[in-house]
Parts: C-alpha cells; sequence; structure tokens
C-alpha cells in the first residue's frame, strides 16, 4: 500500500502509522466503555477515536482515510448519536422526568453499571469521533473563495 | 638474433589473444547469467501475480485473525478485568478495529522464525544502548567545547535492506542516535544528516545497518555513495 501510494507524508510516518493506527482506535473504544468507571468517558474516546482516522489521513492523504470512514459514513454516525442520545433522554419520561436513570444502578466499578450513563457515553463517542472527523474534513477540503475587491 | 625476436614477438601476440578471448568468454558469460535471472525474475513475479488473486482472501483472513489476537491481547492488557461481559465486549470492538485496519497492520511483513527475531533483538539491544550512550558523549562534547567543532553534512547512501518495516527500523535507530537525522527515505536511499565527520564516518561504516540486517534477516551490504557536504553550501549562500 505504502508503495503504491505516493501520496502523503515520507515512508517513515507512514510506516508508524500503519502499525499504531489500530491501536489508537481500539484505546479510543476501551476509553469510551470504560468512562464511568474509569477516567475517561465519551468526549475523550470520541476524540481519540477521530484522532485515529485523522492521524491515517495525514499520513496517507484523502482517499485511504475515506476507505476507512468515508465523508457520509461519518455523517450518518453524528446522525445516530445526536438521535442516540436524544433518545435516552427522552426515554427518561417512562419514569416521570427528562434524563431520568431509568436502569438499575448496579454495584460500582463494574462495566455494566451506573444507569444510563454508559449509554449516554457510547452516544457521545458516536457523535465526537465522527463529528470531529467530519470537521476536519471540512477543514481540510472545503476552501473558502477570497472575497473580490471591487 | 631475429628469429628469436619474432618468436618471442609471436608468443607475446598469441598472449594477448588468449586474454582477449578468455575476456570475450567471461563476459558473454555474466550477460547470459544476467538474461536468465532477468528472464526467472520476470517468470517468478507473472507466476506471483497468477496466484495473487486465489491467495489473497486466504491472506486477509489470517492478517484478519493475527490482527485480532494482537488487538484482543492489547485489550486485555488496558482492561484488566476476565468476566465475561469484558471479554465478549473486547472481543466484539477487536473484531471491528481488525476489520478496518488489518489491511494496514500487515500489509507487509513477513510472519515464522518470530521467536529468533526476538532472540536476536535482545542479543542487540545493548549494543544500540552502547552506541546511544557514546553518541550522546559525543554530542555533548561537540557542544560544550568552546570552538564547537561542528561540520554539518547531509550523508546519502543506499541500503541493501529491502522491506520498509526494516528501513524505518533503521531510519529510526539513526534518528534515536544523537548527532544523526534521518531526513528522509527515497526508494531505499537515506539522507541523513550528520552533525560532524566523525558522526558520519561512524555511520558510513554500515554497522548499524549490518546489525539490523541482522536482527530482521535480511541482506548486509552498505555503501556510500557519495557525500554532500552542507557547510560548503552554506558557505556559497553566505
Amino acid at each position: 500500500m505504502s508503495k503504491e501510494d505516493e501520496k502523503g507524508m515520507s515512508l517513515i510516518v507512514k510506516t508508524i502509522t500503519r502499525l499504531t493506527v489500530g491501536l489508537i482506535l481500539l484505546y479510543g473504544l476501551y476509553i469510551v466503555f470504560h468512562g464511568h468507571g474509569s477516567p475517561g468517558g465519551g468526549f475523550t474516546g470520541g476524540v481519540i477515536i477521530a484522532l485515529s482516522f485523522i492521524h491515517l489521513m495525514l499520513a496517507y492523504g484523502k482517499e485511504v482515510a475515506f476507505r476507512k470512514l468515508s465523508e457520509a459514513a461519518a455523517s450518518f454516525f453524528v446522525s445516530l448519536g445526536a438521535i442516540l442520545f436524544l433518545a435516552i433522554a427522552l426515554l427518561g419520561f417512562t419514569g416521570g422526568y427528562f434524563f431520568l436513570n431509568f436502569i438499575p444502578k448496579g454495584e460500582p466499578f463494574r462495566l455494566f453499571s451506573a444507569g444510563i450513563i454508559p449509554l449516554c457515553d457510547i452516544a457521545i463517542g458516536l457523535i465526537v469521533g465522527a463529528g470531529l472527523f467530519a470537521i476536519f474534513v471540512a477543514l481540510v477540503s472545503l476552501k473558502l473563495e477570497p472575497e473580490r475587491k471591487e | 638474433m631475429e628469429v628469436t625476436v619474432l618468436v618471442q614477438a609471436t608468443d607475446k601476440a598469441f598472449e594477448i589473444l588468449e586474454k582477449a578471448r578468455n575476456e570475450a568468454r567471461e563476459l558473454l558469460y555474466s550477460s547470459a547469467k544476467l538474461t536468465s535471472e532477468t528472464k526467472s525474475l520476470a517468470e517468478r513475479r507473472q507466476a506471483r501475480a497468477f496466484l495473487s488473486g486465489a491467495q489473497q482472501s486466504k491472506l486477509a483472513l489470517r492478517n484478519f485473525t493475527i490482527a485480532f489476537f494482537v488487538l484482543f491481547a492489547f485489550w486485555i492488557l488496558l482492561s484488566a478485568r476476565f468476566d465475561y461481559f469484558h471479554l465478549t465486549l473486547g472481543i466484539i470492538c477487536s473484531m471491528l478495529v481488525a476489520y478496518m485496519s488489518h489491511d494496514l497492520l500487515f500489509s507487509n511483513i513477513r510472519l515464522g522464525d518470530v521467536r529468533i527475531k526476538a532472540r536476536r533483538f535482545f542479543a542487540a539491544a545493548p549494543w544500540f544502548l552502547g552506541q546511544i550512550f557514546s553518541a550522546n558523549l559525543h554530542v555533548a562534547y561537540l557542544a560544550l567545547s568552546p570552538k564547537m567543532p561542528v561540520d554539518p553534512q547531509i550523508i546519502r547512501f543506499k541500503t541493501k535492506l529491502e522491506s520498509d518495516i526494516s528501513w524505518v527500523a533503521l531510519a529510526n535507530s539513526i534518528t534515536l542516535t544523537p548527532g544523526t537525522i534521518t531526513v528522509d527515505i527515497r526508494e531505499g536511499e537515506f539522507f541523513v544528516h550528520a552533525l560532524d565527520r566523525k558522526v558520519a564516518y561512524e555511520l558510513s561504516t554500515g554497522q548499524m545497518e549490518d546489525k539490523i540486517a541482522h536482527v530482521l534477516m535480511e541482506a548486509d551490504h552498505v555503501y556510500i555513495q557519495d557525500v554532500l557536504d552542507v557547510s560548503r553550501i552554506f558557505g556559497a549562500l553566505k
């Protein structure tokens, strides 16, 4: 792959990226899923997930990164995360009011505990991960045309 | 008298003729060898192209499983909890990530003989550490001596290492050694910035490359193509 694609940075950056990008993505997922029991959470993990794709884009160029996560998929995940988050909040109405914890709280420091917070974390991770990537794509690929001076 | 001279002359002429014939024969042999080599290379490439269609899916599956196990080990290292819920979540996440990044993680790695590589790596590690230590001392000497006898130059050399992994290993160990920085790699050609002539000379002996070739089990030869003197360019600019 690295020999065919002449775009992007030098071979050193490409190879190191190739070896580390999967681990970064997995670390982001870990942070998202363990956010309620240990340091981290939806936003932090989402940023790390987005960074793994941004890393790929910086090293290899746009095409390779879009093969992993296309623009359409990114916008889909942003919308999905937002809808999930809203749905979790609205489901609180089943117990009485907005953002009510309707799931049993469980034991502390277990993975499946803390009620709706892990679900919220997952939704936030989706939004932030895909959204930050989309913001980066927008910054990279969209160019503002300079205004004409009259 | 004249006869003896004539005989000697003819002898010499015959000798020269024989030499020329031998040389021509060697040339012919070498050219024949070259053509046969190129032909066999082309045949091998054709065979590889023919096989690749069938092998590609098998290779992808192998890469996927290896990537999955590496990532799952990483997950367990992070999570360090062994109940079913955590492990299933880890399996799901690792499978997802392995599916997304298996072609990146193992696109150009030859497997097998991992144990030999690991043993050789641990055998070679003290040498690298010692090299870094002595280079540290040398750079400290350069920086602290009042005249600052630096002589920056960019060395260009071609390696006989083959895979990009070993290129990157060599480049990073050159960068890790104080006084030398790998600027770029272009198709096996290294551009290394060296701080002075001694450092450049140590680099040009190719010891580090030999060590890396030994660790990663590759061919081990090096030759300096030429030395670009940066100070001269700086002088011209001034």
